[in-house]
């Protein structure tokens, strides 16, 4: 897994390609956890080229969601791929997190 | 460890490997059953929900199971024919009661961090059974 970071207008764009698995985990969460803590709240999780999310992972996403929601920010999904669009529905987690087509739209709604 | 040797019938032999407690050993296997389900054609669906299954039943194996004690071991034995996949994980824990494993798409805890890897596994694998100790599962997925 890769992790690259751009800016948006006022939002951070995390940008994951390749398989966001368990060994990958720890680089996620200190990719947006070390950006929330950094004062980055307003963030984009670019996933257009990211093929696998584990359970572990999306732990790093809900982390990240409630402490940039606890600072007045957001996470924000965008470009999910059929697999991980399907495993977000059977989750529920579409019910938490707010999921864009890509993240132009994401980077408008904010 | 509790489970029997697994016998080899028609499906073909088992394949088993004995994993220390590491989450960097859980690679190798998926790599290794990926593999094999690419050489046997099946499509990417059918990747995906083998590897998200074998991954979640490995991490519950080492971080729940074994407590990540890395003095502990996982035996994950697989076999693989053109028709199904089967896969079994074996802990040397104490094991657990699934039924008592919270919902985790209940709305009250859609934003707890974790409990969501036996619910991935059931709903990406056609059968997922616990022993009645709970320190092993039994998985399989069908074409």
């Amino acid at each position: 897994m890769k992790i690259q970071t751009r800016t948006e207008g006022d939002c951070q764009i995390i940008a994951i390609s390749g398989s966001a698995d368990v060994n990958a985990s720890a680089v996620l969460r200190e990719a947006l956890l070390g950006a929330i803590e950094s004062g980055m709240t307003r963030l984009v999780c670019d996933l257009a080229e990211t093929d696998f999310v584990g359970s572990d992972a999306l732990g790093v996403l809900i982390t990240a969601y409630l402490k940039a929601n606890g600072r007045g920010g957001f996470v924000k999904l965008a470009g999910l791929q059929p697999h991980l669009t399907q495993v977000l529905e059977t989750t529920r987690l579409n019910c938490l997190f707010d999921v864009y087509a890509d993240v132009a739209s994401a980077v408008a709604s904010a | 460890m509790t489970a029997n040797p697994p016998k080899t019938d028609d499906l073909g032999a088992w394949t088993e490997r004995v994993l220390p407690t590491s989450l960097t050993e859980i690679r190798g296997t998926e790599r290794d059953v990926l593999m094999r389900l690419r050489e046997l054609a099946y499509d990417d669906d059918h990747l995906f929900a083998v590897r998200l299954a074998l991954e979640e039943a490995l991490v519950n194996a080492m971080k729940h199971g074994n407590h990540s004690d890395p003095t502990r071991s996982v035996r994950v034995s697989y076999r693989i024919s053109p028709d199904r996949v089967e896969i079994r994980v074996v802990d040397e824990g104490p094991g657990f009661d699934p039924s008592q494993v919270p919902d985790p798409t209940a709305d009250e805890n859609l934003d707890k961090p974790c409990g969501r890897g036996i619910m991935l596994m059931r709903c990406y694998m056609d059968k997922v059974e616990f022993s009645p100790r709970g320190n092993e599962v039994f998985m399989v997925k069908c074409r």
